[in-house]
């Protein structure tokens, strides 16, 4: 029996059929026999036996012919197809999808149907039967797609032409499979490329990290050329060789409804190196993503050295001319000192002229106030230095009182011109702030010199008497260093309120503000991670109170 | 001894005031605002007051606005910072009688002293500010004190008897101590203006440096030319 299981299909048929027509012949011959024996004497039945031995001979021969055709219609119509689906099958399971089944006879729809629709997917198409193809033009134009289209397919004659042949259908069936394999491999393929294509020629410089180890795992071309180092270089090396990196979520993106893989961390202003240890500064945007099997994080970073270079010259810039601004103040300031200076030395040159005798009390008096008035003059050269210095890129612990006293002293010399008195509250236990020292003298400068503003603004209104005060506070706010400035001008309409730290919005007369000290005051503590908050009733003064996170 | 007062917000200034007015023989009256120094007035009277300008609180020009008040004949100096003509105009516009720069130099304070002293003589002994005299063809308008509004009058009537002569050559001798207050300005113009416009020349003379200066800002120069001295002048016409 063991035997039997490896012998082919069409043979089973062959000898099933061959040893079906050997019983029933045998049952025939047996029977005949029978009958005979009971009607005729044996000597008949040997003669007839022996004259019946060439019919016996020539039925189990036609027999045998008999067998062999069915087998023979059997290995056409169903073995064969079997086999070649099988070969198929297998063809499919490898990966090769371009196969096609070439039994059976190719439907013509536009020769069955008569038609002429000449932009039907299937006019002159022998691949598919039209019931398989999408949107075919025949028969008042059968919409849609299987299932749908089905109903109205089942009572087409080029259908039922094939509705008799199973293993047409089948084969047919097999064919649409193939081609529908065929077409979504496509498919898929177009859109990896198109994926690999979009994370390759990416204009910024694109890392797949391991969210474990942060070994950079794919990197793009742009990320070669900005980074200077080639694709094999950067595969396998840990992203924090190329700068400070901590994944931290800062939220998620929109897209997965509280997936995880869809948070995202985004980092400014943050010092990288290329190679050879040159150093920049990106922005870095994280997010958390699938590369493979891996859990992986996506990085893209944006070169902003530039930006940075541009954004600390302007701020050296605009400090250069609040200096412009405070000149008369500065200039007022340092003129007193000369003054006593000059008078003591014309005092003594005087009395020289006239030969008169300086007594010793005044000698003493003159040489003191002038000492003491060289000290006060370099004391404001100082200030004028220090306000002046540039700062470096970096963050760094800054001391927020610091800088207070440096901005209000200089800022000071004309306010005190103007008639505004400046007064300076500080909390001497503040923590430090991570911050650029210029830009945090320019958030100070700004909201100082927006204060005198709306100070000068009322007198202008008339209202020039009382007493006209610029407060400024630093304190501690829970975990945040925070400064206040309140002054005593005109104040904020409330309209105004929501915009005042848009750019290029200003309540000052045209010509007297560009618009962009609040949103530059704005930029940079937002950039710190601070927070600014404006309390103004209008006509009474208004109160900016700007917080900043206390450094780690 | 005479007194004059000092108002300066700046201490070490007003020690340095005090020195100096002493060495010159006066009693130096000293406030370090306005308010003291108003008090400081009412109570002395003093002839001569010197103001800083740009104080904390009330300013100089309040000052002077009030001591003007009290009494309009006090000679009042203001002190204005290196350069701050604006502000030397707007106190001449507020009657104040001389101006003064810091950093102050000697022999400028000795100047502006001896000119306010000047001043007041010519005011207390009700000389005349404004008489006309003729030197050869030339009609010369000699010119001492405060020119004011008060002295409009005058002015206008030296000119109309110079018109009536027909001289065609004037010139404006104002005396070294004399000062010229905003309403004197406006005068003066009026003068040159007129003068230009009947072709008459017109020169100025004896001025001292700082309303020289302060004739060249506010365009008086371009009405006359101005010389140090008389016989520059005449010479000139």
């Amino acid at each position: 029996m063991e035997g039997l299981k490896n012998i082919s299909l069409k043979n089973k048929v062959f000898f099933s059929t061959l040893v079906v027509i050997s019983v029933m012949s045998t049952g025939i011959a047996v029977a005949t026999r029978w009958i005979f024996v009971s009607n005729l004497a044996s000597e008949h039945v040997n003669h007839l036996t022996g004259k019946l031995w060439i019919p016996f001979l020539s039925i189990i021969c036609a027999s045998i012919l008999i067998a062999f055709f069915i087998s023979y219609w059997l290995s056409k119509y169903i073995t064969r197809p079997i086999s070649e689906l099988t070969k198929m099958t297998d063809e499919i399971s490898q990966g090769n999808v371009d196969i096609k089944l070439g039994f059976g006879d190719k439907i013509r729809c536009w020769e069955i149907e008569n038609c002429k629709e000449v932009l039907c997917p299937s006019y002159q198409n022998t691949d598919l039967p039209c019931w398989y193809l999408d949107n075919t033009l025949g028969r008042g134009g059968s919409p849609g797609s299987l299932p749908e289209k089905f109903k109205a397919c089942r009572g087409c004659a080029v259908y039922k032409k094939r509705a008799r042949d199973e293993v047409l259908q089948l084969a047919d069936s097999f064919n649409n499979m193939a081609n529908s394999i065929r077409v979504y491999r496509s498919q898929l393929k177009q859109s990896k490329e198109q994926y690999q294509s979009l994370f390759n020629s990416g204009p910024k410089p694109l890392f797949v990290l391991d969210s474990e180890t942060l070994q950079i795992l794919d990197a793009n071309a742009s990320a070669e050329e900005v980074y200077g180092y080639s694709r094999k270089e950067l595969l396998g090396k840990p992203f924090t060789d190329l700068g400070p990196f901590e994944y931290k979520e800062a939220g998620l993106s929109d897209f997965g409804q509280g997936d995880r893989h869809n948070s995202y961390g985004v980092y400014p202003r943050v010092q990288h190196y290329k190679k050879g240890n040159k150093p920049f500064y990106v922005n870095i945007h994280a997010s958390r993503a699938r590369f493979g099997k891996r859990d992986a994080i996506i990085v893209a970073t944006t070169d902003i050295t530039e930006m940075i270079e541009k954004d600390s010259q302007l701020i050296q810039a605009s400090k250069m001319k609040t200096l412009g601004e405070l000149s008369a103040g500065i200039a007022h300031e340092l003129n007193q000192p000369l003054n006593a200076i000059k008078m003591g030395n014309e005092f003594v040159k005087m009395m020289i002229q006239k030969g008169r005798k300086v007594s010793e009390e005044h000698l003493r008096q003159v040489v003191n106030e002038v000492s003491g008035q060289v000290d006060r003059a370099a004391e404001i050269i100082k200030l004028l230095r220090t306000f002046g210095r540039k700062s470096g890129f970096d963050r760094e612990k800054v001391d927020v009182n610091s800088h207070l006293k440096a901005v209000v002293a200089i800022i000071g010399l004309q306010l005190n011109l103007e008639n505004i008195e400046a007064k300076l509250d500080m909390d001497e236990a503040l923590p430090p702030v991570l911050a650029h020292s210029n830009r945090l003298e320019q958030v100070i400068v700004n909201l100082l010199t927006n204060a005198r503003d709306a100070i000068n603004q009322k007198k202008e209104a008339g209202d020039a008497a009382g007493s006209h005060v610029i407060h400024i506070r630093s304190f501690r706010e829970d975990d945040h260093v925070a400064i206040a400035v309140s002054d005593t001008g005109v104040g904020l309409p409330r309209a105004a309120k929501d915009k005042i730290f848009e750019p290029f919005f200003t309540t000052k007369e045209a010509g007297q503000g560009m618009g962009l000290g609040l949103s530059i005051v704005y930029g940079i503590v937002k950039d710190y991670g601070g927070d600014i908050d404006v309390d103004s009733e209008e006509g009474a003064g208004a109160t900016f109170k700007l917080t900043f996170p206390c450094a780690p | 001894m005479e007194k004059i007062l000092v108002i300066d917000d700046e201490k070490p200034t007003l020690n340095m005031f005090r020195l100096f007015l002493g060495a010159y023989g006066y009693t130096a009256l000293v406030a370090e605002n306005a308010a003291a120094g108003l008090e400081v007035f009412r109570k002395e009277k003093p002839s001569i007051v010197f103001t800083d300008i740009k104080m904390p609180g009330m300013d100089g020009f309040e000052v002077l606005k009030q001591i003007k008040e009290i009494d309009p004949m006090t000679e009042v100096i203001v002190i204005t910072g290196h350069g701050d003509n604006d502000l030397a105009i707007q106190a001449l516009r507020l009657n104040a009688t001389d101006f003064i720069n810091k950093p102050i130099d000697g022999q400028t304070l000795e100047a502006a002293l001896k000119r306010a002293k000047k001043r007041s003589q010519v005011t207390k002994s009700k000389e005349q500010e404004v008489s006309l005299r003729t030197a050869d063809d030339v009609a010369i308008i000699d010119i001492r004190g405060n020119v004011s509004s008060l002295s409009e009058p005058f002015l206008l009537n030296a000119y109309e008897k110079i018109c009536e002569k027909g001289s065609a050559k004037i010139l404006l001798h104002f005396d070294y101590s004399s000062s010229i207050n905003g309403a004197g300005i406006a005068v003066l113009i009026r003068v040159l203006s007129e003068s230009k416009k009947r072709n008459q020349a017109v020169a100025i003379a004896g001025l001292s440096e700082n309303f020289r200066k302060i004739f060249h800002i506010v365009g008086i120069a371009k009405l006359a030319r101005i010389f140090d001295s008389e016989q520059d002048a005449v010479s000139s016409l």
